[in-house]
């Protein structure tokens, strides 16, 4: 599942688009790509929109799952922040995502936190993560 | 001159040096021990039982480097405060196995490892009264 939806948001970002958006820009079977929104939507990854007047629903990355895949970490974070278009522009990196926006980054990982944290409100929305191997890596035994 | 000084922990052999320090997220407040370990270029990591008594969720996971391989780490916010150090820090601490001070603490300061007493002391220069400068009476 994760894996078309990765897809999806390297194409589309956080913004909408429609399932004969799917079989079009990323050539999938018209059967898979309903297939894979109607599981999606289930499941929390996107969230199904109908438009004013318009019977096709469309669909949109959902912000709240940023969070849920950097806190999980590992090789699926890596493809999802390089699909998100994070590595082409924050490579090394820490970089404070709030839903698909980045609020701020850094490449010294206290210098982020302590901007970040230290007068934002709304930081239990934010996650703070390294972009590929950050240049200033902390060095710690686990 | 003045020392603060907090004793070796011995649950391990050769005993190893520790700062005491106080540590509070929104609601809970913890006093810890953590090892000083000076192969630690970061400021702060807490272990599982510090998790667990500051009841903190991840803000985020960092890659960090380790003695075998590039690990994956949450990472948490926490307040961080020393009295004899006159520190005050929000800052990110790094889930480990164990709790850890690193080099950004212990940077810019003088400090006595007294391995014969089993002791960690920072030490505290004063600045001396007026009277100790003035030139000796002839």
């Amino acid at each position: 599942m994760i894996r078309p939806f990765v897809e999806a948001v390297r194409v589309f970002k956080s913004e909408p688009f429609r399932s004969a958006d799917l079989v079009e820009k990323l050539g999938y079977a018209t059967g898979y790509a309903r297939n894979f929104l109607s599981q999606a939507v289930r499941q929390g990854l996107l969230i199904a929109e109908s438009r004013k007047g318009k019977r096709e629903k469309t669909f949109k990355a959902n912000p709240n799952v940023v969070r849920e895949i950097v806190l999980r970490g590992g090789k699926e974070k890596e493809e999802f922040l390089e699909a998100l278009g994070l590595h082409s522009r924050y490579l090394g990196e820490y970089v404070a995502l709030r839903g698909f926006r980045v609020v701020d980054h850094d490449l010294d990982l206290y210098r982020l936190g302590e901007r970040v944290f230290s007068t934002r409100e709304e930081q239990y929305e934010i996650v703070v993560t390294n972009v590929g191997t950050p240049k200033k890596i902390i060095t710690v035994e686990i | 001159m003045d020392v603060g000084k907090w004793n070796f922990n011995d649950d391990e052999q050769p005993p190893y040096p520790t700062v005491e320090v106080v540590l509070s997220s929104a609601d809970r407040k913890a006093t810890i021990s953590p090892k000083v370990d000076t192969g630690f270029n970061g400021l702060l990591a807490i272990g599982r039982e510090a998790v667990r008594r500051l009841r903190v969720t991840p803000a985020g996971t960092v890659l960090v480097k380790t003695a075998t391989a590039p690990s994956e780490a949450p990472l948490y916010l926490v307040n961080l405060s020393q009295p004899d150090l006159a520190v005050t820090y929000k800052t990110l601490a790094i889930g480990t196995e164990r709790s850890l001070v690193g080099r950004l603490l212990l940077e810019n300061r003088t400090w006595l490892l007294d391995c014969k007493k089993g002791r960690f002391c920072i030490i505290k220069h004063r600045v001396a009264n007026r009277e100790d400068l003035s030139p000796p009476a002839q």
